[in-house]
């Protein structure tokens, strides 16, 4: 079980608890039930890499506590 | 400017009409080469033509989330404003279906609640086949009527969030709506005549349920024809959403039983049950759909309608459940020729495994509930509890 950050830089920070094995799209559902935004909205990134839905995070190598970049579509 | 609404346009819902579109997609819509070669200058005429050649329907796909021409479209009518007799034409009009989505779809975002239900509702006997573009790129197979029960219970549909609208209970009890009345009750008139009130009662009573957890009206003091009608209704949007949301926490054992309970089900006697009758009728019109759909589209949809089926025979569990051990190994024949491809169930196998085995571990591991909500740490457990919502597994 890993905890990870997304931050939107607007004001947006939310800790999100997930299992390394979760992918991309479960992590957004997780991310929309605790922001309110749609899960199809969101799109997580880390500088210029877009995260895909289908990857998983150990995949991405998403450790625990790392922040990820928190956008919208 | 191009952008700019037509400044005789009413204001829907208190803001520009093409506020209704929320803002990033708005501007996806503006940049998008459709909108800005075909869209501009059209009037409400040579929108028609635009319509006509549409092929598709959707809202944005791909990793930049770029729009379909539908919601191109979609924005040039919220941006001109035509008029309500225009937009009726639009529906009415039989011979291009993607016309008749474009004109329900712009009416649903600006019409008011009880002519959404009234221009809409007759849609629900268009059976055709739409091709929809999904979020990934991929194209999948839908039907008009699927998608105008989309408008009219979902309140999100192709990246736009649909305005509420009050549900048609509250509409017929203010009595600015007559009682649903669906086509097909005439052919059920009959029907109900010869049922047992037992059975009924206890249809009715999971029916109930169900419209209680949806947070429906409550049914109990209503009449017996009007709640039948209602429940009709209710069940079968209720199938329909109720599908999609909850399917992976019902477990999808239960398919291959529903799979072949659903060949079983032509050759049941139709005294049985109108909800059994009424899916029948449309078990017969979707075989003979899915024999097409095999061919061309991926299974989704039809794992999808297979559910869908299968969901409704969980009503008459009770009943069927002898039948459906001695008819399993039959069934299961026939089910593999009438079906071919098992693919859609590779996703949900692991997850199928997984909770199925969990319950003989549970001793093992010495954890009470499956998905682990009963934590001892509060905070985990509630993060299990909203994983378990979203169909996810618990936390490790």
């Amino acid at each position: 079980m890993i905890e990870v950050v997304l931050n939107d830089r607007l004001g947006k920070k939310v800790r999100v608890k997930c299992n390394e094995d979760d992918t991309i799209g479960d992590l957004k559902k997780l991310v929309a039930a605790q922001t309110g935004t749609r899960a199809e909205k969101i799109r997580i990134q880390k500088w210029y890499n877009i995260y895909k839905n289908h990857i998983t995070l150990k995949d991405y190598e998403i450790h625990d506590g790392m922040g990820l970049e928190l956008y919208y579509d | 400017m191009a952008n700019r609404t037509d400044p005789a346009a009413k204001s829907i819902r208190g803001t520009n009409p093409q506020n209704l579109v929320e803002k990033i997609l708005r501007s996806k819509i503006y940049q998008n080469t459709y909108w800005k070669e075909q869209c501009f200058g059209l009037t409400a005429e040579t929108l028609v033509d635009k319509a006509m050649e549409l092929d598709h329907l959707g809202g944005t796909h791909g990793g930049n989330r770029k729009p379909t021409p539908f919601m191109c479209l979609v924005m040039k009518m919220l941006q001109i404003q035509p008029e309500k007799e225009i937009v009726i034409e639009f529906i009415k009009n039989d011979d291009y279906k993607y016309v008749r989505i474009l004109g329900a779809f712009y009416l649903r975002l600006t019409g008011t609640d009880v002519d959404v239900y009234r221009y809409l509702e007759p849609l629900y006997n268009d059976y055709r086949k739409l091709r929809q573009k999904l979020p990934e790129g991929k194209f999948s197979l839908t039907h008009v009527d699927e998608v105008i029960d989309e408008l009219l219970t979902k309140d999100y549909s192709c990246d736009i969030a649909l305005p509420r609208i009050k549900k048609r209970w509250t509409l017929e009890t203010l009595g600015s709506l007559e009682p649903r009345r669906s086509v097909l009750e005439d052919d059920f008139e009959e029907e109900e005549e010869k049922e047992e009130n037992d059975q009924l009662d206890g249809l009715e009573e999971e029916a109930h349920e169900k419209d209680y957890y949806r947070g429906r009206s409550p049914a109990r003091e209503r009449d017996r024809d009007r709640r039948r009608d209602r429940d009709r209704y209710r069940e079968r949007d209720y199938d329909r959403d109720y599908d999609r949301d909850y399917d992976r926490e019902r477990g999808r054992g239960r398919d291959r039983d529903r799979d072949r309970e659903r060949d079983r089900d032509r050759d049941r006697d139709r005294d049985r049950d109108r909800d059994r009758d009424r899916y029948r009728l449309r078990d017969e019109k979707d075989y003979g759909r899915d024999r097409e759909r095999d061919r061309e589209w991926e299974g989704r949809e039809r794992e999808r309608r297979d559910r869908d089926r299968g969901r409704r025979r969980s009503h008459s569990r009770s009943r069927s459940r002898s039948k459906d051990r001695k008819d399993r190994e039959g069934g299961e024949h026939r089910k593999r020729h009438a079906r071919s491809s098992t693919s859609p169930r590779r996703r949900d196998g692991a997850e199928e495994n997984g909770t199925r085995e969990e319950p003989k571990k549970k001793k093992e591991r010495k954890e009470k509930k499956e998905d682990g909500t009963d934590h001892p740490d509060p905070e985990i457990a509630e993060a299990n509890r909203l994983r378990a919502s979203l169909g996810l597994k618990p936390l490790k």
